[in-house]
């Protein structure tokens, strides 16, 4: 044939690509299978969406050596407990709503999105809504009329009014009262949550 | 004897002004695909400018034109401009490269203009109804909401439906005439590319589903199938533009495969570390994230390599330019940027800062938007009907300086954005617990500002360097006489020669 | 055990990210350098170019200690060290044999059979 040596070969090689690419993509997908199946809601990393009838914690993980969370004693959102299909419901209205307004090209969520607005992973847990008591109204407050509820924290940014009914804004709350409960490995770093009853 | 993109025309044909009719068809529509990529371009750029004012001016636009919807168009032209390259850059050589004529031109063409139309009014209504309600309906009908892939449901079919075409024009071409090496990598990649988009069509209420899927998209295809749409298009430049030879260029592209896939495909754990996903993600992320800068130093002793060993004479110095930033963009953007904060250890304050906006400007500039510039002053080479474009063109000076203001304000707003996010991360994260304060915080602070603002100042330069890269692209090759000059490798024999497309 | 046991310290963000930064640049400038001295048979570049190693592993260890990695970690940091070791030389070796002149008219390569579709689908 020809004096190129075999570990040169273009066939080989070709061979070599196959290979390296099949073996990369059955290892994604037995990893994707287990993935899944823990990050399905109800699991140990994402909980059931009935966890916003909880108060959220969180607490060290020695073990784990990051901060994790901790579903407390029943504090129902808005004053009431809903069973799972109603708070799942109620998170998914949250979640089209976060979508149909185009939330994240300006906020992050998990992390991923735009930087131009705070993160939102834990911002049901953030220390900017003072205590406990109010913070549902707040929030309620804030995302109907973000104007004059500014909190640009001495920017002039702002955000703009994206015309939300008041269920639309609910469910925003109950999404974020829902994600801020997902173990994310200890992310944001250093995360100080807001001051709650019983800790 | 090598044959170059424009040794196909005989003396007969007029030089110095487009040459349609002396196109391929498949060369025809590439023209198409390549004049809407750079109006989407324009168009990145604009809005790009107007989402950094923002940063500057918060009042700016306000309730009217806000931040989102011009970053969300920022990105999409991008994504779309950069899609719209490669499908012309392919459309391009498939004629060459199968020996035969492109089975469905009408289909191509139709699909283009359906494309083209969908675009617009997936843009229009962006910028005009912008959101909708929380309702299923928005999300098939306005703006689905997700980074990247914000269009609407609706548009995704039709995304879908063309690119099917696309790829049965590309894969029966070359049924129809013949195989090559790098013709089998780009058929079966397109597969995956298409196949990859289907994972980011679905709804899910639950937030970490929807990012890990939403990934695959993005990951898979940015890190993994359009690296090597981008060998492709590489290799049949370097034989096109070099007269490099198409043996070794077929086995390195398969070595290149086996590299980008091999570190590339579970790469995409590092994407895993923080939405939800199970720990072990951390290792195999970290993990692959440490070899992913393998195949670049891979391609720095292969450059070395082959620039001693052959001597290259090549017959557009433009285009050669631009492949040659393709190479450092890429090994500094995703090398270099990609790895300093990859690392969990590391990423876990980085994520979600200006880091990514400094890793993702340079990133995407310096492996995809170069490489598709090539392209286009290939294809405007050979569209003003094979025209010199050595050294001593006439209006030199143009296309060097757009060269130069692109990757001077790329690489600015890089290091803006890079020393803006050293500051977010360390006072929002480190200092202030990552709470709202905490961020408005470190957007308040004096370096944070200062990035920002030279960030602006970078941009700009960007846009100049665009406004030259347009006008060049215009003009170049106007009026020239000289007919183009033939690449060449003197040291091997090359094989091109059975390779001449349809003219013939 | 947590996979990532500890993240760097807030006072380090700068030095860890660059000390990535640095093993990645000098990991090319050892390839550069490497390839350089062979093709012109220059022995004194190749000093320079595992001088350039020695930055690289210089990095890598500053890149370990911001970090504090330690257990898996250490094995990420080794197959590093290694893999940048050697792969110029793997790749040098690879560019020798597949530019070995073959057939001299090298039309083999195209053939009108597809290639084997069963591939990474």
């Amino acid at each position: 044939m020809s004096s190129t040596p075999w570990w040169a070969d273009q066939d080989v090689w070709r061979k070599t690509a196959i290979w390296v690419t099949s073996l990369m993509l059955v290892a994604l997908i037995m990893l994707t299978f287990d993935t899944v199946k823990q990050i399905t809601a109800g699991s140990e990393r994402v909980p059931a969406y009935s966890v916003i009838n909880h108060r959220i914690y969180y607490r060290v993980d020695t073990e784990r050596n990051l901060p994790a969370p901790v579903i407390g004693a029943e504090a129902p959102l808005f004053g009431v407990v809903l069973s799972e299909p109603e708070a799942a419901a109620l998170v998914d209205k949250g979640k089209l709503t976060v979508q149909a307004k185009n939330c994240m090209n300006c906020h992050t969520l998990l992390g991923n999105g735009a930087y131009y607005a705070p993160d939102l992973t834990k911002a049901w847990l953030d220390q900017g809504w003072g205590a406990e008591a109010v913070r549902e109204q707040l929030m309620l407050n804030f995302l109907m009329d973000p104007e004059s509820n500014a909190r640009g924290y001495g920017t002039n940014r702002k955000m703009p009014d994206m015309g939300l009914t008041e269920d639309e804004a609910r469910g925003i709350i109950a999404f974020l009262k829902w994600m801020s409960a997902i173990d994310t490995n200890g992310f944001p770093r250093n995360f100080k949550p807001i001051k709650q009853e019983g800790e | 004897m090598a044959h170059a993109v424009d040794t196909t025309f005989p003396d007969t044909i007029p030089r110095g002004k487009l040459n349609t009719r002396d196109l391929n068809a498949g060369q025809r529509l590439a023209v198409k695909y390549f004049s809407v990529a750079m109006l989407l371009f324009i168009a990145q750029i604009l809005f790009g400018l107007l989402a950094g004012l923002q940063y500057l001016w918060p009042d700016f636009l306000y309730n009217k034109l806000d931040f989102n919807v011009n970053r969300m168009v920022h990105i999409n032209a991008m994504i779309i401009w950069m899609l719209y390259g490669f499908i012309g850059s392919i459309y391009w050589l498939v004629e060459d490269e199968a020996g035969t004529e492109l089975v469905g031109a009408k289909l191509g063409n139709l699909a283009f203009w359906v494309l083209t139309a969908a675009v617009t009014v997936v843009v229009a209504v962006f910028l005009l109804v912008q959101t909708g309600p929380g309702e299923h309906q928005s999300i098939w009908l306005i703006n689905e909401g997700r980074e990247y892939i914000e269009a609407p449901r609706w548009a995704d079919f039709g995304i879908v439906a063309v690119v099917l075409v696309f790829f049965y024009n590309t894969a029966a071409t070359f049924m129809k005439g013949r195989w090559s090496g790098i013709s089998g990598v780009l058929v079966l990649d397109l597969i995956a590319l298409a196949g990859l988009y289907l994972a980011g069509m679905f709804y899910s209420s639950n937030i970490s589903m929807d990012q890990h899927w939403w990934w695959w998209v993005i990951h898979l295809w940015v890190e993994a199938t359009w690296e090597v749409l981008v060998g492709c298009i590489m290799a049949w430049g370097l034989i096109k533009t070099l007269g490099a030879r198409r043996k070794i260029v077929t086995t390195w592209l398969y070595i290149e495969v086996a590299l980008m896939f091999g570190s590339g495909i579970l790469g995409l754990g590092h994407h895993y570390f923080w939405i939800g996903t199970p720990e072990y993600w951390l290792s195999i992320g970290g993990f692959f994230s440490a070899l992913e800068p393998i195949p670049l130093v891979a391609m720095v002793v292969h450059a070395v390599y082959d620039s001693g060993v052959h001597r290259f004479k090549n017959s557009n110095h433009p285009a050669l330019a631009w492949l040659i930033a393709h190479a450092f963009g890429n090994f500094f953007g995703a090398g270099v940027w990609g790895f300093m904060h990859t690392l969990p250890q590391i990423n876990l304050y980085t994520h979600g800062t200006q880091w990514t906006a400094s890793h993702g400007h340079l990133a995407f500039f310096g492996a995809y938007a170069t490489i598709n510039i090539a392209m286009f002053y290939i294809a405007i080479q050979k569209w003003r009907g094979g025209v010199f474009m050595g050294s001593g063109i006439p209006h030199a000076w143009r296309w060097k300086w757009a060269l130069a203001l692109l990757n001077i304000g790329v690489l600015g707003m890089t290091m803006a954005l890079l020393i803006s996010g050293y500051e977010q991360s360390f006072v929002e994260r480190a200092l202030h617990g990552s709470t709202w304060a905490g961020y408005f915080e470190a957007q308040r602070s004096d370096w944070f500002v200062q990035g920002m603002v030279w960030r602006q100042i970078f941009g700009y330069v960007t846009a100049a360097g665009l406004v030259l890269l347009v006008w060049d692209l215009i003009t170049i090759g106007k009026g020239e006489t000289r007919p183009a000059e033939e690449p060449t490798a003197t040291t091997v024999i090359n094989s091109n020669e059975t390779l001449q497309p349809s003219s013939a | 055990m947590s996979m990532m046991t500890e993240p760097v310290e807030a006072q380090q963000i700068m030095l860890a990210a660059m000390a990535g930064a640095m093993v990645v640049l000098f990991g090319a400038v050892y390839a550069f350098l490497f390839a350089w001295s062979k093709l012109h048979k220059r022995p004194v570049i190749m000093l320079a170019a595992y001088l350039s190693y020695l930055c690289l592993a210089a990095a890598t260890v500053a890149l370990a200690f911001a970090l504090h990695l330690s257990g898996f970690w250490l094995i990420v940091v080794f197959v590093m060290l290694v893999g940048y070791l050697l792969a110029p030389h793997a790749i040098w070796h690879l560019c020798e044999g597949t530019h070995e002149p073959s057939t001299p008219h090298g039309t083999d390569e195209i053939t009108s059979q597809p290639i084997p579709l069963e591939i990474k689908q």
